[in-house]
């Protein structure tokens, strides 16, 4: 029974997120679209002479933030250069895919970037719990942050737990890359098959817990991804 | 609240809905980083004057009719429309000013004041919006319909301004002193209600030997001040018809903010330039066309920059291009130009009265002023010089409250 559940979570339920976040953003993003122009311009003035470059440098360095809360910046910068990496380091387990060697048994980073990552998280957390800004958050920013933290911490276990037995690597950068590529290539393989071990239920609780990530990703404040930079152009003219 | 005005009040939301509104109202990250840079909050330090407080009042009910799912309704504390909401929707409409400082601070530059513009046509739909806005409106427009009977009445009082005017500037060609009806003028000079707007404008122009021509409606726009696009468009539609009948190259709009901004960007591509009295002045100024005596201005003097020409409009050099011909002893207000405090005064607040919270929620300002030093306190915009007055009063500031065009006429040089 735990076996098929493990199975299901690990194949079946990792297409149906990816399937539901892809529909989803879409839907979300032609929503948008599809609306009118604003009837007016919401640009602030001065005005920039490039306001396509300066919205994409103002949305990705985000200059607001460094001037009014330089702590929160360095933590925000941190956070999401990280979660670019962690993107190239889930990719980079592919064994098609070699920016760090094919036979290193480590992610990218060697699972620093995750450290960093959940340390941002835990501030963007805890920051929450003190007044003003208790008094505006809605229960769904800290579920959500809490949702990002359990990934994180179960992907750190992942990496860095997972060096510390007595004869090395339980799971290595081959043995993921293995689950990831036999998704990839819809084989319907159980991972469990050639992923073994104490660890493997943590593994699952992971993928889990991205799985969910990845489906309520349409319907949150994440969708900010895409609409960062749109929504800097408006004030750039 | 009764099925129907919630029906309504549906209705009135989604016609709201641009594109730019549905973004700002779905990616707020409620990270607080607009929370300081609130007047109202800086000055009185309640959640509820911080702009994001003020946006949640709009965001909950957005989540409770345009998002779907009843658990993300709970997580997001989606709220339904009731008598106790709208309350808080009159909150977010009426303690903000429209001043978009906060968007400075936003990283993704999220504008409350169009949050606050869906509050206020709410507002209108349930029948709250503040009366004596409404009834400013509807007389605007009704001026605009029944013009040609009041014509004669208004040549007669702009005559009877003529002889404050010269004392001003004393022309010698014989020509209007206040021109009415100028075909293919240079300018229409679009003032407000009391002379105060007109004389000093008159005789700078008339110095300048400028072919001019007042406009027969005053600038500001009530329709903008209570959240009413078509009013807006209505009030503003008669001056440009106005503009467009006498054939002007440039319709210049007196120190009123609000009516710069509805003219400059809220009333699409027209035929003939906008620009505000400020800009007038100091292109004639460059061109030499005027020259000012920096020794009727003493003292030390400070600048405030109305929001909707500064932030909304981009005149930050122009006014100090002016006070640098008026006086040696100019000093900056800090924070200035695009971070410049709000004076308090605007979305409508003046106009509504609303004397306590104008006061309570501008000390910032009252502050900063303050820190200048500064005898004479300069500004460009009628909400603003009232709100500054007020404040000058309230908090003893011992300044003297002046509009740019006035100090420019008193300097006048007549050679
Ligand atoms: C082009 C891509 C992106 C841009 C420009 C961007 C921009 C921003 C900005 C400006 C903030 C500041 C708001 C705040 O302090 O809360 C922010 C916060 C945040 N972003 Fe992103 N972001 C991007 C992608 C992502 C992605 C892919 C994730 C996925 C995990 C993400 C997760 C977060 C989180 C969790 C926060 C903090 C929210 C909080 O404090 O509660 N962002 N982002
Ligand atoms: S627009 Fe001005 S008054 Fe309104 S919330 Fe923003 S800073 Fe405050
Ligand atoms: S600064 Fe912008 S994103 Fe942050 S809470 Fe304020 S409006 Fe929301």
């Amino acid at each position: 029974m735990v076996n098929q559940i493990f199975y299901v979570i690990t194949v079946p339920m990792v297409y149906l997120a990816v399937a539901w976040c892809l529909v989803g953003i879409a839907v979300k993003v032609a929503r948008v679209v599809k609306a009118p122009a604003h009837p007016f311009t919401l640009k602030v003035f001065p005005d920039k002479d490039h306001p396509v470059p300066s919205a994409v440098w103002g949305a990705l360095s985000m200059p607001t933030v460094r001037r009014h809360n330089p702590t929160l910046w360095v933590f925000l910068i941190l956070f999401h250069l990280g979660v670019v990496l962690l993107i190239l380091a889930h990719l980079d387990l592919m064994p098609w895919f070699n920016i760090y060697p094919a036979d290193s048994p480590n992610m990218i980073g060697n699972g620093a970037v995750g450290v960093v990552v959940t340390a941002a998280i835990l501030y963007f957390l805890l920051r929450r719990f003190a007044s003003p800004l208790r008094e505006i958050s809605v229960p769904a920013d800290y579920l959500l942050l809490f949702l990002l933290f359990c990934i994180a911490m179960s992907g750190d276990i992942i990496s860095w737990a997972n060096s510390w037995s007595e004869n090395g690597f339980v799971l290595t950068k081959q043995d993921f890359g293995g689950y990831l590529n036999g998704l990839f290539h819809f084989s319907w393989d159980d991972p469990a098959a050639t992923i073994d071990g104490g660890h493997y239920v943590v593994l699952v609780t992971h993928v889990f817990l991205a799985n969910l990530f990845l489906m309520v990703l349409p319907f949150s404040k994440i969708m900010h991804t895409f609409f960062a930079i749109p929504l800097n152009k408006l004030r750039r003219g | 609240m009764d099925a129907k005005l919630k029906k309504e009040l549906i209705q009135t939301f989604s016609e709201r809905l641009s594109q730019a509104a549905k973004m700002y109202l779905e990616n707020c990250s409620r990270c607080g980083l607009c929370i300081e840079a609130c007047h109202a909050y800086a000055s009185s330090p309640e959640t509820r004057y911080t702009a994001v407080a003020r946006a949640q009042n709009i965001r909950r009910i957005y989540e409770e009719y345009f998002k779907k799912g009843k658990i993300a309704k709970k997580l997001n504390e989606a709220v339904e429309f009731s008598d106790h909401w709208m309350e808080k929707v009159y909150e977010t409409a009426y303690t903000c000013t429209g001043c978009r400082r906060c968007m400075t601070y936003c990283p993704f530059g999220i504008d409350t004041g169009v949050i606050q513009g869906i509050a206020k046509m709410l507002l209108i739909t349930a029948d709250m919006e503040p009366k004596t806005l409404e009834m400013l409106a509807d007389m605007s427009i009704a001026k605009g319909k029944t013009i040609e009977k009041t014509k004669e009445n208004f040549a007669t009082a702009a005559k009877n301004l003529e002889k404050e005017v010269l004392e001003r500037w004393r022309s010698e060609g014989g020509e209007e002193v206040v021109p009415l009806d100028v075909q293919d003028a240079n300018v229409l000079y679009v003032a407000l209600a009391g002379k105060h707007s007109i004389i000093p404008a008159a005789a700078i122009m008339n110095a300048a030997g400028e072919k001019w021509s007042l406009s027969y409606f005053e600038a500001v726009n009530f329709g903008a001040f209570v959240g009413n696009p078509a009013k807006t468009k209505e009030i503003a539609g008669r001056i440009i018809d106005e503009a467009k009948r006498l054939n002007i190259k440039e319709v210049v709009i007196c120190e009123c903010g609000t009516a710069y901004r509805v003219m400059k960007h809220m009333t699409g591509e027209k035929p003939f330039g906008v620009i505000t009295l400020v800009e007038l002045i100091a292109r004639y100024l460059e061109q030499g066309r005027i020259k000012l005596d920096k020794s009727k201005l003493p003292g030390k003097v400070t600048y405030h920059d109305p929001c909707q020409i500064a932030r909304q409009g981009g005149i930050y050099e122009e006014p100090r291009y002016v006070l640098n011909h008026l006086t040696d002893h100019f000093v900056e207000m800090t924070p200035n130009r695009q971070a410049n405090w709000c004076c308090g005064g605007g979305g409508g607040l003046v106009a509504m009265g609303e004397k306590d919270f104008r006061m309570k929620s501008a000390k910032v300002k009252a502050e900063q002023v303050k820190a200048t030093g500064a005898e004479v306190l300069c500004t460009a915009c009628e909400n603003c010089h009232t709100q500054l007055s007020d404040l000058n009063e309230h908090y003893g500031l011992g300044v003297k409250v002046e509009y740019l065009s006035d100090l420019t006429a008193k300097a006048l040089v007549q050679d």
